[in-house]
């Protein structure tokens, strides 16, 4: 048995040795993996099998893989449908929330990790619990107000609202790593006469480097995936986001399944993308955010 | 120390506050407010309790909260299956580390997307009924979204599916972090897999897995919009089967302009989060301490 | 009433409660800005319907280049703001001269709140009449929309299909009882009878407002439903759902239709897999080019023995006059002359679609199957599409539900009266300000 004696790197090297026959019980665990594997994938394998096969072909045709590909559902999607706008849309809206949420929490979090002042604790523990809530149980005030405001689809609207949702967590994941940065560092960088702003900039940020990767990795992806607010908030045509025009765009082509699996395939490419180019970040981005 | 470097460290906080002010507090406060309200458009008379009373009185309320606990079922199965699958990867067989990557792919994809996949894949005529019919489970093709009687469980299925793959990494992170000469003196004992698992292994994530239950039942309490508002064509359906507390004060502002009663739900919702922060606190402290999350 | 004729999915339900009481958020004065001000002798308009009616814009912008007596500055309004955007301006006092409304309580709204003015006395009788203005225009003895451009309501059943029954393609069924023959015939025939899409709910919309009115013998009356004075459960008023049951029962829908939407149901009809259901009239020219004339218009068979009943259900998008108008006269004369001959022939050149106008040229209907069409619902004794009146609450608690579980087995018509009953009283009281506004309109509907 070799599974269980190394640590957490290079295991997969060492398992069982390449030739030895499987014994019945790994035979079984290997199964039920592969099982697990498979159902994770279903839905993606679908999709990507409906999406090359063509409108005839799938009324009979729904569970095996396509006899001719057919590509013009991509097309569609790509060159007559606003997949493109959409996207833009979504990416602007998260390069914007998640530029000034990071902003904004990096300046209260080195704050509250490095200097002293009245009711910081208070602060933190405040925006920490903040995490818990529900964004729906904010929304009605929002609504109403941003209706008198006429923000209402607007981009600085709903990219102020999407920065103060993912800001608990970002104050919450900032705060704890300042905390950890050890106190000499910004003892020497006081003799050497840097001010607060400069030891921030210059030697706090750098080292949180990857934190803030981590940060934006979940939240981008937050705001990104997100449907409430942009179904509320956005409902002018041309701000809809991509998940908002998913569900009008799958909707509008109900029958046409090929061709809605060929516009889900486009709206997801570019998270499964950088999921396969950034594993490590979404993985342990993905298990941080879970705390939110 | 000057004047002025008392108030840096608030100058600091200020955007921080202030963010946190507009996004969280000032609607904070004014739901209270509104829940007391006939609001029309901005404000409108004030009505006390009877917005309570309206809601507490009306059928449809109370069917989208038994909704929400109704979804608390699928915790227990993604508990086991999470657990599982997870245990089963520490195992670390040949391709762990490739069934790892592919395992988590469910919560890479965005749930409007994925709950348009399932979508047709679930319809009277779709993929699944087909499948089920080709290895003779006729019994089995059932209406999955057009039924009101199935069309909740349906949608459980993919909270299930989605959230299990945070499950199974967050548990592996833990696993990965056991101190491994304790199961390795197991071994030594003569103590099987099974023995390992529920004696060595079980007792060191239940930590990791308390906090799996409260954040998930954070989620299904108060975070199925996307999953309802796709699977259920936008209002709950069939009929109102679907209907989640969330839809309902999605419906009660958009759909019937009555703020008043979305935000007596929300206050309510509110404090149901609030009831749930102590127990989140105290898992995440602990699992912190154990180095996950 | 859902407007997406051309696949833009916004029920027009939803953005009118998106908005509704949000109109008064003006009340506070709401800042607005600058380039609103306006010149004086200018005409502001607001409008919508590219969305529905691509072509739509370049008519407006036609219209206003070619009108002498004014300058009109045409602005087209985001689907979702339409009413909310004109209730605010209306709040602060800013609203546009002229401004474009959905029919029935989603322009009522804005009258009750004092926003628009009545037509008559500023119009032409004749040219207004002639708009189709419709009743559900109508509150306290005036008129306060134009008639723009029509949405006929209409079922509609595939030719091929009937034939391929042995049915008379160029005889729709008439009677609830030929409809069920013709029914048992098309299902022997292994043909889906009747249905469409209903996964979305807004087919229980259309169903309603073709059923209602075989039952009710003025939209009052169905006002009177929501006010309390009648009640759903009543078996007279339920039948519009006990008829449903009855289809399902006979397993006359479609297998599909719980699962389907709205219109890809449509759809189903038109590619010959269900051979009647339910359609409108925009849709007309698109689907019987695709078919070469196939698709033909019907009015939902009869059951019931109300006035309404058997007579073609008329709608229109239509526009009105603010309160805030400069010069109401001057806006008058532009909607008159929106109504011109020259003009209505304009809007079919850049639509493809037609002016709800009753006197307008049909010699540009090229399809005789859409020329039918006009003549029945445009130009004959039609009636108002009464699902316009129901109140929101109504309309997602019950109006959409109720229809959804019936034809999924899951209810019976009776208990949806039920379910329909409790939500309305649920509706008065969670809405108790609105019920007046009710009852005096449903004085207006007859």
């Amino acid at each position: 048995m070799a599974q269980a004696t190394q640590g957490t790197t290079g295991a997969s090297s060492r398992v069982v040795p390449n030739k030895a026959p499987l014994r019945p019980d790994q035979v079984l665990k290997h199964a039920i993996l592969v099982l697990a594997v498979f159902i994770a994938l279903v839905p993606t394998i679908y999709m990507i099998m409906t999406a090359l096969k063509s409108d005839n072909e799938y009324t009979f045709n729904k569970i095996g893989f396509p006899h001719a590909l057919v590509f013009d559902h991509f097309d569609i999607v790509l060159f007559q449908s606003p997949f493109f706008h959409w996207m833009g849309n979504s990416a602007i809206l998260a390069l914007g929330s998640v530029a000034l949420s990071t902003a904004v929490s990096c300046l209260g979090s080195y704050a509250i990790a490095r200097m002293e002042f009245r009711g910081r604790q208070l602060l933190f523990s405040i925006s920490v619990a903040l995490m818990a809530i529900p964004p729906v149980v904010m929304i009605v005030p929002l609504f109403v107000l941003y209706t008198r405001l006429e923000l209402i689809s607007t981009y600085q609207g709903a990219i102020l609202i999407y920065a103060g949702l993912i800001t608990p967590f970002s104050v919450y994941l900032l705060t704890t790593f300042f905390r950890t940065l050890p106190k000499e560092l910004f003892e020497a960088a006081r003799i050497d006469g840097a001010g607060d702003f400069l030891i921030l900039w210059s030697i706090v940020l750098p080292l949180s480097l990857p934190a803030l990767l981590t940060l934006v990795v979940v939240n981008a992806l937050y705001v990104w995936n997100d449907l409430l607010i942009a179904v509320l908030f956005l409902q002018d045509d041309a701000k809809r986001t991509l998940m908002a025009g998913i569900s009008v765009f799958q909707g509008r082509y109900e029958n046409q399944i090929p061709l809605v699996m060929a516009g889900m395939l486009v709206a997801s490419a570019p998270m499964m993308i950088l999921y396969i180019a950034f594993q490590k970040y979404f993985i342990r981005g993905m298990m941080a955010g879970a705390v939110k | 120390m000057g004047q002025s470097s008392r108030l840096k460290p608030y100058l600091y906080a200020a955007p921080l506050m202030a963010l946190l002010l507009f996004v969280f507090g000032y609607p904070l406060v004014q739901i209270f407010e509104f829940s007391m309200k006939l609001i029309r458009g901005i404000d409108g008379p004030w009505i006390g309790f009877r917005n309570y009373e309206l809601i507490f009185g009306q059928d449809l309320f109370w069917e989208a909260v038994r909704h929400n606990l109704q979804l608390l079922i699928a915790i227990p199965i993604m508990v086991a299956w999470s657990l599982l699958v997870s245990i089963l990867l520490y195992d670390r067989l040949k391709g762990w580390k490739l069934y790892r990557v592919l395992i988590f792919i469910p919560y890479i994809l965005a749930i409007p997307i994925i709950a348009a996949i399932m979508k047709k894949m679930f319809q009277f005529d779709g993929p699944v009924n087909d499948a089920l019919r080709w290895i003779g489970a006729d019994f089995l093709a059932l209406d999955w979204i057009g039924s009101s009687d199935y069309a909740l469980w349906t949608v459980m299925l993919l909270i299930i599916w989605r959230e299990s793959a945070l499950g199974i990494i967050l548990f592996l992170a833990r696993l990965l972090n056991l101190d491994e000469s304790l199961i390795e003196a197991a071994r030594l004992d003569g103590a099987n897999w099974w023995q390992r698992v529920r004696h060595v292994i079980l007792p060191q994530m239940r930590v990791v897995i308390e906090f799996y239950v409260v954040v998930s039942v954070i989620t299904i309490l108060s975070s199925v919009f996307a999953y309802v508002y796709i699977m259920g064509g936008g209002r709950g359906g069939p009929g109102t089967s679907t209907v989640v507390v969330e839809l309902y004060i999605f419906g009660a502002i958009v759909r019937q302009s009555l703020p008043g009663i979305a935000s007596a739900v929300s206050v309510l919702l509110f404090l149901v989060s609030l009831l749930l922060i102590v127990p989140l606190f105290a898992m995440r402290r602990r699992a912190n301490e154990e180095e996950v999350g | 009433m859902t407007s997406k004729t051309n696949g833009s999915t916004i029920s027009r339900r939803r953005m009118m409660q998106t908005s509704a009481a949000l109109g008064a958020g003006a009340i506070a004065g709401s800042a607005f800005p600058a380039w609103r001000v306006r010149a004086a002798e200018e005409i502001n308009m607001w409008w919508w319907g590219e969305q529905e009616l691509p072509g739509l814009q370049g008519f407006v912008e036609d219209s206003v280049k070619n009108y002498t007596a004014a300058t009109v500055k045409p602005m087209l309004q985001d689907t979702a703001v339409v009413i909310s955007q004109f209730q605010t301006a209306a709040a602060a006092g800013k609203a546009p001269d002229i401004q474009y409304l959905w029919n029935g309580i989603y322009h009522m709204e804005s009258v009750w709140l004092g926003y628009l003015q009545p037509l008559d006395g500023l119009m032409n009788a004749d040219v207004l009449k002639a708009s189709q203005p419709t009743l559900l225009s109508h509150y306290d003895g005036h008129i306060y929309r134009m008639g723009w451009y029509p949405l006929p309501m209409i079922w509609i059943y595939n030719k091929d299909l009937f034939e391929k029954a042995k049915l008379d393609p160029e005889k729709a069924p008439a009677t609830w009882d030929d409809f069920l023959a013709a029914c048992d015939k098309l299902k022997s025939a292994g043909v889906s009878p009747v249905g469409g899409g209903i996964q979305d709910g807004y087919w229980g919309e259309w169903y309603w407002g073709h059923a209602i009115s075989q039952i009710v013998d003025t939209p009052g009356e169905a006002v009177k439903l929501f006010t309390g004075e009648l009640s759903f459960e009543d078996p007279k008023y339920f039948e519009p759902w006990a008829r449903l049951e009855e289809l399902k029962k006979h397993d006359f829908l479609n297998p599909e239709m719980s699962s389907t939407e709205l219109y890809p149901g449509i759809d189903l009809t038109v590619a010959g897999k269900v051979a009647m259901g339910e359609s409108i009239g925009a849709r007309m020219p698109k689907d019987n080019e695709t078919t070469g004339d196939k698709i033909a218009p019907m009015v939902m068979p009869v059951f019931g023995k109300s006035k309404l009943a058997g007579k073609p259900i008329f709608d229109t998008q239509g526009l009105g006059i603010s309160k805030d108008a400069k010069d109401p006269k001057a806006a008058a004369a532009f909607l008159e002359y929106l109504q011109s001959p020259e003009r209505q022939k304009a809007l079919h050149d850049k639509t493809g679609w037609i002016s709800s106008n009753s006197g307008t040229d049909t010699s540009v209907l090229k399809s005789p199957v859409v020329l039918d069409m006009w003549k029945r619902w445009g130009q004959g004794d039609n009636i108002p599409y009464i699902s316009n009146v129901v109140p929101g609450q109504f309309y997602e608690q019950a109006l959409l539900p109720t229809a959804q579980q019936v034809v999924a087995g899951k209810i019976t018509g009776e208990e949806a009266g039920a379910l329909a009953a409790k939500v309305t009283k649920e509706w008065r009281d969670f809405n108790p300000d609105m019920v007046d506004n009710y009852k005096k309109w449903s004085q207006d509907l007859g």
